[in-house]
């Protein structure tokens, strides 16, 4: 359903991607996992051409662009068919909670107001936000705002949702809350492309691990396999840091 | 010719200035409203780098900014009709007030266009960004997302600009506008009292820009409605 096909991305002369192959399905949730600057982050950006790759062709659903040739148009066109949520939130600070998902549905999607505003009461419900519908995003604590964040993209319907490290901007005790959200629509069967530093997250909701070094994908397959069984030096040298589980020092 | 200082002649004064009050308000508000037209205008080049209109528009501001406005009312005024007089069309005649407008239009132009290029560029891109990720079009992003915020931020200096125009508008009646201040004038040589008239008029001017500070802080109290109360103290 999606695929993705010799991603090339540069800035200047140093090259963040070299050439990423990859095909998700419907229903994949696929967890990229990677040291910081191996290019997990630059790949999700441009699925949805927040970056603009250099070189490459992306294909989501019935579109498919060579991003050397894609229009202006093209790449909305692409855009309305993803969402993402962003390790800062980024919700419309001038917009309350309930407009921030319904901004969406009746400027993008062109919905009436009465039903967007069923849509994004239903989603707070699932967030368990119904109470803030009114608030604005500076009241809101830094993991309430990133729950309407997922909201907001979740509302959009779209054929995948990509989180660019939605808890790395969380204090640790708030991670918890988003997680939770995460694991609650994953069951619903939505497409998701999740870059994150959570491990054992990664490991429970994933079906799929990538795993990225030096702008490369490095290892792929089930989170058991790349987890219990990794094949690659790089991957249980990454893994091993991660996890001492056996290495205790005094 | 009576005493020398009259302090009755402040009071009945009043009355026949504010009879000219409204053309003051209409040039200001004429003014600021295509001046903020323009000046959005003025800022795009700039905001989004458009080759050659951009280098325009830095030497515009430069200049407005360099001069005085009362040798920009002349220059608006006797330079006009020589330039438009070039394509064969005569406004040696055409009332005064409109030189008015187009001066403090084009000079407040100048000022908004600075004020909303600053204004705009400080709104985080992460918003953008968020729009973007919506499927938002550029022109979408810009009137729905990043304007309605760049607003707030931009308000205050709208209002200081505003008001500075306001007493700038007292300079109309030196190309012969009957304003406030051009009836100041008759009414000085009617009476060969000039102080009282004068400081007739400074009341006047100083009440209304009383008004205008209270409207604009009632004004940016709602545009900060969704910014904390700690922060929008700053």
């Amino acid at each position: 359903m999606i695929q993705l096909s010799n991603i090339h991305k540069s800035f200047g002369k140093t090259e963040v991607l070299k050439g990423i192959n990859m095909q998700v399905n419907k229903g994949d949730i696929i967890s990229i996992l990677g040291p910081s600057g191996s290019g997990k982050t630059t790949l999700l950006r441009c699925i949805n051409f927040l970056e603009k790759a250099n070189e490459g062709s992306i294909a989501i659903d019935d579109i498919a662009l060579d991003v050397k040739h894609a229009t202006k148009k093209d790449i909305v066109a692409l855009r309305k068919k993803t969402a993402m949520v962003f390790q800062s939130y980024n919700l419309f600070q001038h917009k309350t909670v309930l407009q921030n998902i319904t901004e969406g549905l009746v400027v993008v999607q062109k919905k009436s107001e009465k039903e967007a505003i069923e849509i994004a009461k239903t989603m707070l419900a699932k967030i368990g936000l119904e109470h803030k519908a009114d608030a604005y995003p500076s009241a809101l604590s830094g993991g309430q705002q990133q729950r309407v964040g997922i909201a907001r993209a979740l509302a959009l319907n779209p054929e995948v949702i990509l989180f660019d490290e939605p808890t790395s901007a969380l204090d640790p005790e708030l991670v918890g809350e988003v997680l939770d959200v995460i694991r609650k629509i994953a069951k619903e069967g939505i497409t998701m492309i999740i870059v994150t530093h959570e491990m054992n997250f990664a490991r429970d909701i994933s079906n799929r691990i990538v795993f990225m070094d030096g702008g490369v994908v490095v290892e792929e397959g089930s989170p058991r396999d790349v987890f219990n069984n990794p094949k690659h030096d790089r991957t249980k040298q990454f893994l091993r840091r991660l996890t001492p589980e056996y290495t205790y020092e005094i | 010719m009576g005493t020398f200082f009259e302090p009755s002649l402040i009071f009945t004064s009043i009355p026949k200035l504010l009879s000219y009050l409204h053309i003051t308000i209409e040039i200001l508000v004429l003014s600021v409203a295509l001046g903020l037209l323009l000046g959005i205008l003025i800022a795009v080049p700039k905001l989004y780098n458009v080759p050659i209109l951009k280098e325009i528009m830095t030497v515009y501001i430069s200049f407005i900014r360099g001069t005085p406005i009362l040798i920009q009312l002349f220059l608006v005024f006797y330079g006009l009709p020589v330039v438009v007089g070039l394509f064969g069309v005569d406004i040696t005649r055409m009332d005064p007030f409109y030189f008015v407008i187009i001066t403090y239009t084009l000079s407040n132009a100048a000022a908004f266009a600075e004020i909303f290029r600053a204004a705009i560029k400080s709104v985080d891109y992460g918003q953008t960004e968020a729009a973007y990720s919506v499927g938002f079009t550029a022109w979408q992003n810009f009137y729905r997302i990043v304007f309605p915020q760049a607003i707030r931020v931009a308000f205050p200096n709208i209002a200081n600009t505003s008001i500075s125009s306001l007493k700038d508008t007292s300079l109309a009646f030196s190309i012969g506008v009957m304003d406030m201040m051009g009836r100041g004038d008759t009414l000085i040589s009617a009476t060969a009292h000039a102080l009282e008239i004068y400081l007739a008029l400074s009341v006047i001017y100083y009440v209304i820009v009383l008004i205008f500070e209270r409207c604009f802080k009632w004004i940016e109290r709602y545009l900060n409605r969704y910014i904390l109360k700690e922060e929008s103290s700053l």
